[in-house]
């Protein structure tokens, strides 16, 4: 029984994975960057989804308002940050994505406090939930049904739609896409759109499950999602959403059976360090 | 004029870890995202050994060895790993680093280590710290004039063009990782005894990006701008006390507005003006 | 002086090359041809280093060199230069050749820290950019020359090496008739001055011109070898080329 309960916890810890390190494999594949800053998108979800909760209760309103605000921001960040500067060594995106991670991370603390806020109600925090003799809370819940529903979405928007078709054929290779008729532009900020929409409802839900929002919560969650990319073998959809999975319930157990030795986050690293020293190319990566 | 000989001491850390970062990062092409783990390594152990009743310069020299060993190891990583990937498991490596420190309790779990004897005075840890950057500064120099510093930068341009012409990529990517490593254990040597305390925070991911930036904001590869790099953002925050409040304002938003709009740094402004490459 | 000995390796279930055994002999001029998707790329790969055999083994001058790095062999005096030109980039031409021109002491990296005596690497390179006509852009940027100059340093960083055999893997791809006539001249000339070589190429006029010997590649096979006149004579390699060309059609 503890034993399912780690592994509910983790896959639930899994669910909030993968719905940030999608929109980083989305980028990735798209332009190869590595989107360090989606934290700050995550963070300010968080923050727009509290604000807009304990003003006016309504939790539904909180979840809209947070993937607009991402959905927003997301594609800013493309066009005046990224896109100028594609054509410089893979470094250089990255190491512009760090610095407006940690400069956006000190704007959160000067706006809104270091200590961080919390839901004024948070029924869904409060309300257990029996699973057959598991106890989860709604919070946890939600995760799992959000994930399922938003990443079913993306599926059927990759496979079926005419955008969806455009930006797998963007990522295999862009010289192809344009030569019939796809805008690559569009396609990137539609792949930056979609990125932070996920990554402000895994905010809010992240802020839910903690109860709890504050100026640092993106930043290990971001590292996390690059090390799962990684791990998934970069730009493989796949294989992000198996590596998400697997580290939530590797650091559920690891975090009961190392945690005299390492924290939560050293053994997710860890395992990035030992799967890729075995699998260079990542779990489903090709090997090049 | 403590003050001063502080301020002093911390450039001169500075620029020991910015060199020896750029070594690897500038040089040999090998991204590293967790430099602050090696300095943290050279700390620890420093100051272990120092607890232990060993003079500081055995210490420190012992630091610079487990750092530099450990960057060994990493070194062995980025033959598996390259660019992306090598740049998230050397992040991986600092989480590691901070992630095992906290959690044992020989090394003070979070308080870290306290009461490090501390046989120098103001000055001579002044002294010390630029020497150290001095030496630093002149090994950079020299690298980059030796055939050392050719083969580096074949092998940060094109790996496999290397190979061909006979040039032993995994044997100089572990010798960068190890010069540039146990400098950084130099520093960190040099940290724990002068402010005889050392805890896991000031190790941190945020430490190892301040590196980075100092890097990359005096020109990644070039031993001159970076050691400008380096003093600028050492001082900017004294100089101008309001910064020391948003200092990771500022360092972030440097850190992208260089990126966005000189991604050659000071070396690159330099050489857009005068048209003259720094060293 | 190069031997291959029953070498294989599959792709997913596809054997790319197949039991390949060859020879080469020092002092001589081969060239290795085939259709497209014969096989000669991997063939390459196997024999260079680049991909290790499952199957066979490479003895270069009788020495067993199969699970030998690329840039051990190439120490050894077997040099390959790229299908695709790479130079360093940020590096002028001369400082390219002049990376190989110092193979002695870059060898091993704390001999490399302990030098830094330039000149007589400087030398050798300069005398290989005027040995392969391209001295006049020396100190530009490789990453500012034109094509013909990089497959040409490419040439000369090889011969910087002083390999006893070179393998040059389709060096007239992307030059113009003439550059590419000339081009040939140089590499007969090398030949005549005692460089084993190994040509690997689509260009079929210039090497059946060229070469001493030729090798004809099929479905991951050895399909013929002999002189090259005779060779291209025979109606298995006419019909290898010629099946490859109507599937395409």
């Amino acid at each position: 029984m503890f034993y399912l309960e780690l592994l509910l916890v983790g896959l639930v810890w899994g669910c909030t994975y993968a719905m940030m390190a999608l929109g980083l494999t989305l980028v990735y594949g798209l332009l190869r960057i590595l989107h360090v800053a989606q934290a700050t998108v995550f963070t300010l979800g968080a923050y727009v989804g509290l604000l807009v909760a304990n003003h006016t209760g309504s939790l539904a309103g909180a979840f809209v308002a947070a993937a607009l605000a991402a959905g927003l921001l997301g594609p800013l960040v493309y066009r005046f940050i990224y896109r100028p500067i594609l054509d410089k060594p893979p470094f250089v995106a990255l190491v512009a994505s760090i610095g407006l991670l940690i400069a956006m991370e000190d704007g959160f603390r000067l706006l809104f406090g270091p200590y961080g806020l919390s839901f004024a109600k948070n029924t869904w925090f409060t309300t257990a939930v029996g699973f057959g003799g598991l106890s989860l809370n709604l919070v946890q819940v939600w995760i799992a049904v959000a994930a399922v529903v938003l990443l079913s979405l993306f599926a059927l928007f990759a496979t079926r739609t005419r955008a969806g078709v455009a930006w797998r054929a963007t990522v295999s290779d862009p010289s192809i896409a344009e030569s019939f008729g796809v805008g690559v532009s569009g396609v990137r900020h539609t792949s930056f759109f979609i990125a932070s929409v996920l990554a402000g409802v895994a905010g809010v839900l992240v802020g839910l499950l903690n109860n709890l929002v504050e100026p640092g919560m993106g930043s290990v969650i971001s590292y996390k999602g690059l090390a799962i990319i990684v791990l998934g073998g970069l730009g493989n959809v796949p294989g992000t959403l198996l590596a998400s999975l697997l580290l939530g319930v590797v650091e559920s157990f690891g975090t009961v059976y190392l945690g005299k030795l390492l924290d939560r986050d050293a053994i997710a690293f860890l395992f990035l360090i030992l799967v890729l020293m075995i699998r260079p190319q990542g779990l489903l990566g090709k090997a090049r | 004029m403590d003050y001063y000989l502080s301020v002093a001491t911390f450039a001169g850390l500075n620029v020991i870890l910015a060199l020896s970062l750029n070594l690897i990062s500038g040089f040999c092409g090998q991204v590293s995202l967790g430099h602050a783990a090696f300095y943290g390594l050279g700390a620890y152990a420093a100051a272990l050994c120092s607890v232990a009743g060993l003079p500081m310069g055995v210490s420190v020299a012992v630091g610079m060895l487990v750092a530099g060993g450990f960057g060994i190891v990493t070194g062995f990583a980025a033959l598996r790993v390259r660019e992306d990937f090598l740049a998230i498991v050397t992040m991986g490596v600092g989480f590691l680093f901070l992630g095992a420190v906290r959690k044992q309790a020989w090394l003070g779990a979070e308080m870290g280590i306290a009461k490090i004897p501390s046989p120098l005075d103001k000055w001579g840890y002044a002294a010390l710290a630029i020497g150290g950057a001095v030496a630093v500064l002149l090994l950079s120099l020299h690298v980059r004039r030796s055939w050392m510093g050719r083969a580096f930068g074949a092998v940060a341009q094109d790996e496999d063009a290397a190979r061909s012409i006979g040039v032993d990529v995994s044997g100089y990517k572990i010798a960068a990782f190890f010069i540039g490593t146990a400098a950084a254990g130099l520093a960190g040597g040099i940290y724990a005894h002068m402010t005889q305390l050392v805890v896991p925070d000031a190790f941190n991911f945020v430490q190892s990006v301040t590196i980075l930036a100092m890097v990359v904001v005096g020109g990644i590869g070039s031993t001159l701008g970076v050691v400008a790099g380096a003093v600028l953002l050492t001082l900017m925050p004294e100089m101008f006390r309001f910064i020391n409040d948003y200092k990771l304002l500022v360092y972030g938003g440097l850190l992208l507005l260089v990126m966005r709009f000189s991604p050659e740094g000071l070396a690159g402004l330099v050489h857009r003006v005068t048209g003259r490459r720094l060293a | 002086m190069l031997e291959g000995v029953g070498l294989g390796i599959a792709f997913g279930g596809v054997r790319a090359v197949n039991g390949v055994n060859l020879r080469v002999e020092r002092g001589e001029l081969a060239g290795l041809i085939g259709p497209n998707g014969a096989g000669k790329t991997t063939l390459l790969r196997l024999l260079t280093g680049v991909l290790a055999p499952e199957a066979g083994s490479v003895r270069f001058e009788g020495k067993d060199v199969t699970r030998v790095p690329i840039h051990r062999r190439a120490q050894l005096g077997f040099v390959l230069t790229h299908q695709i030109v790479r130079p360093f980039r940020e590096m002028t031409l001369l400082e390219n050749v002049m990376v190989a021109a110092a193979s002695e002491v870059t060898r091993r990296p704390w001999r490399a820290l302990a030098s830094v005596e330039v000149w007589p690497a400087r030398q050798r390179a300069l005398a290989l950019l005027e040995r392969l006509g391209i001295a006049d852009a020396a100190d530009k940027p490789a990453h500012s020359v034109p094509l013909g100059y990089l497959k040409r340093m490419q040439v000369a960083r090889a011969l910087a090496l002083e390999p006893r055999l070179l393998m040059l893997d389709e060096p007239l791809a992307g030059l113009n008739y003439t550059e590419a006539a000339r081009f040939a001249d140089l590499i007969v000339q090398l030949n005549a001055e005692g460089t084993t070589i190994v040509l690997v190429e689509h260009n079929l006029g210039e090497v059946t011109r060229i070469a001493g010997r030729l090798l004809v590649l099929h479905n991951g096979a050895i399909l013929a070898e002999g002189e090259p006149r005779e060779v291209m004579a025979r109606k298995d390699v006419r019909d290898a080329y010629l099946g490859v060309q109507a599937a395409h059609a």
